[in-house]
């Protein structure tokens, strides 16, 4: 899928995953400068190192494909966090109100981007996949801004973060269907894929649940072993998923649960954050070489009208989940205002989206979500940094 | 009072205590460690962030606040000022003392002195609020509260005469050695 003139094999494989990480770093730290959140410019230090840039320019640009494995390894390793920190026991102690937030957050948000997916002619998977990139906000970039804003010592802190939680959860099941249904064919074809990686991630799940804890003594009790011992096993089963056509996101997920679950839960994350770091980085940047910037322009106008739709969406079906919290009106808003940012989850669908037979799936839904999660990144950041205004424009400031 | 606790899932614990009024102190422990306290004035004002601190520093400053901080230097003479004019010094019994081997009540301190022995450490046992009948042994560790003037009067007692009147000096060197630092650490709290 890539625009102007490549001319990759230029660089050696090492040289291309330096100069996009180095390029995706510097376009990082610039932003931040004027407070806008990494992830999204990571994707777009990608675009500018690969084909549709700097190919299109002449310069030495790099080709997706040379990164491909390192940016599955950062898929991995984000999810495998994501499950790291999930835990049943705090779901089920948070249950009630937590599933009237997170329901109204659902049956808000996903219909509205499934709704929007169809108006720009996208078809019913097409629909399917925009549903989830509108559905989920993105934990890094809220976590991150609850943090900086010190919102974190608020009420809305909690059920913006059992929102988070809740649709960390729901996503796992989605990548597990959308994985199957992307492969093609016929939702009747999808079938058999999908009960298989069901299947597998059910026994991925059993698995990390009742066998964990024995093996957690396996997995070394030297720093060294820990990394390297964890980071197989996690390979190896997402590795072993991909190759049954089940999503090896989720099959990360269900290894960081299963580590999760056991007393090394604290030193794995310590030792093995850095890497998720610099992997993840590696992986929002792939996203971004296989952007193809004519295509991004091209769906300018959707990606407007998805973020003046699903914006508010996020915000009003936020709000009702505050007041599920027992949150006042303002600070109800507030939680509706922190959702709104979208990033690495709809990246990762937008990942899976490539891969899909039909051309206007695998070009238009990427471009898509790049162009979006680029919109819905900065302007969740500011919504949230100019939530004061906000509540006085909408009437519901303290005196 | 109450503290809430509540979890924060990725970022860590966050812990509101009542202050009284409507105030709370929320303490938000990161997983990482790292601990920012802020203070909140009412259920609907945001919260002001006050400072933050590391887990180490944090643990430091917590035994401080509970009060049960203090620096084991390896010598016999450590003081802990409380505010005010109380002090508590930890001496170690030399063996002729007129404490050795005598009860805290057959030694007459309190009378003698205006001091309280508020522990006896034998060995490796920690006698708190010892009873005055309790026997203290030479090598024993004493904890000894009082003003500093009484604190004095006990030293010059029982642990060492020729402290008397020179014992408000700063720089003074008590004990063999290692005294000087003791003495100035504790001056200057």
């Amino acid at each position: 899928m890539a625009a102007g003139s490549a001319v990759a094999g230029d660089l050696n494989g090492l040289l291309a995953l330096g100069v996009v990480v180095a390029v995706a770093a510097a376009v990082a730290a610039a932003g931040r400068r004027v407070g806008i959140p990494s992830v999204p410019l990571y994707v777009l230090g990608g675009v500018l190192a690969g084909p549709s840039v700097a190919g299109a320019l002449g310069l030495p640009a790099i080709e997706p494909g040379t990164l491909t494995t390192l940016a599955e390894v950062g898929v991995v390793l984000l999810l495998f966090f994501l499950g790291l920190e999930f835990s049943l026991d705090r779901l089920i102690a948070a249950r009630k109100r937590l599933s009237g937030a997170a329901a109204v957050d659902l049956l808000i948000n996903f219909p509205v981007g499934v709704a929007l997916g169809f108006l720009f002619g996208l078809g019913a998977l097409g629909a399917f996949l925009v549903g989830g990139i509108v559905y989920i906000s993105s934990s890094a970039v809220i976590t991150k801004s609850l943090v900086d804003l010190g919102w974190i010592a608020d009420p809305e802190a909690e059920p913006v973060l059992g929102t988070l939680v809740a649709e960390d959860l729901v996503v796992a099941v989605y990548l597990a269907l959308a994985g199957a249904l992307v492969a093609g064919g016929s939702p009747v074809d999808a079938l058999p894929r999908i009960a298989v990686a069901l299947a597998f991630l059910g026994a991925i799940a059993l698995a990390a649940q009742l066998l964990a804890p024995r093996l957690a003594p396996y997995l070394g009790t030297s720093d060294e072993d820990l990394v390297v011992r964890t980071v197989a096993v996690a390979l190896v089963v997402s590795g072993l998923a991909l190759s049954v056509g089940a999503s090896e996101a989720v099959a990360g997920f269900f290894v960081g649960v299963g580590v999760g679950a056991t007393p090394l839960h604290d030193r794995v994350a310590d030792r093995i954050a850095p890497l998720r770091d610099v992997f993840a980085v590696v992986f929002f940047a792939w996203v971004g070489l296989n952007t193809d910037v004519v295509a991004v322009a091209g769906v300018a106008v959707p990606v407007l009208v998805a973020a003046l739709v699903s914006g508010p969406a996020k915000v009003v079906s936020g709000a009702v989940g505050g007041r599920l919290y027992d949150l006042s009106p303002r600070r109800s808003l507030r939680t509706g205002l922190a959702l709104v940012p979208r990033g690495e989850f709809s990246l990762i669908i937008a990942a899976l989206a490539t891969a899909s037979p039909n051309p206007t799936v695998a070009t238009v839904v990427p471009a898509f979500a790049v162009g979006y999660v680029l919109v819905m990144a900065f302007v969740g950041t500011v919504a949230m940094s100019q939530a004061d205004r906000i509540e006085r424009f909408v009437g519901v400031a303290d005196s | 009072m109450t503290v809430y606790e509540s979890d924060l899932p990725g970022v860590g614990k966050k812990h509101e205590i009542e202050l009284g009024g409507e105030a709370r102190l929320v303490v938000v422990t990161h997983n990482t460690g790292k601990r920012e306290v802020f203070r909140r004035e009412n259920a609907d004002s945001d919260a002001e962030k006050l400072f933050e601190l590391s887990d180490g520093l944090a643990r430091t400053v917590g035994t401080v606040l509970e009060g049960a901080y203090f620096q084991p230097v390896a010598t016999e003479n450590i003081d802990t000022v409380l505010g005010g004019d109380a002090l508590i010094e930890w001496y170690e019994v030399p063996a002729d003392s007129e404490l050795a081997g005598e009860t805290i009540a057959a030694a007459d301190v309190r009378q003698r002195t205006g001091a309280s022995i508020i522990a006896v450490e034998h060995d490796d046992d920690v006698t708190p609020n010892p009873d005055p009948g309790a026997g203290v042994t030479a090598g024993d560790t004493v904890v000894v509260i009082g003003s500093r003037a009484e604190v004095d009067a006990f030293e010059a007692a029982f642990i060492d005469p020729d402290a008397a009147g020179e014992a408000t000096d700063i720089g003074d060197p008590v004990g063999p050695g290692t005294g000087d630092d003791a003495d100035d650490a504790g001056g200057g709290v």
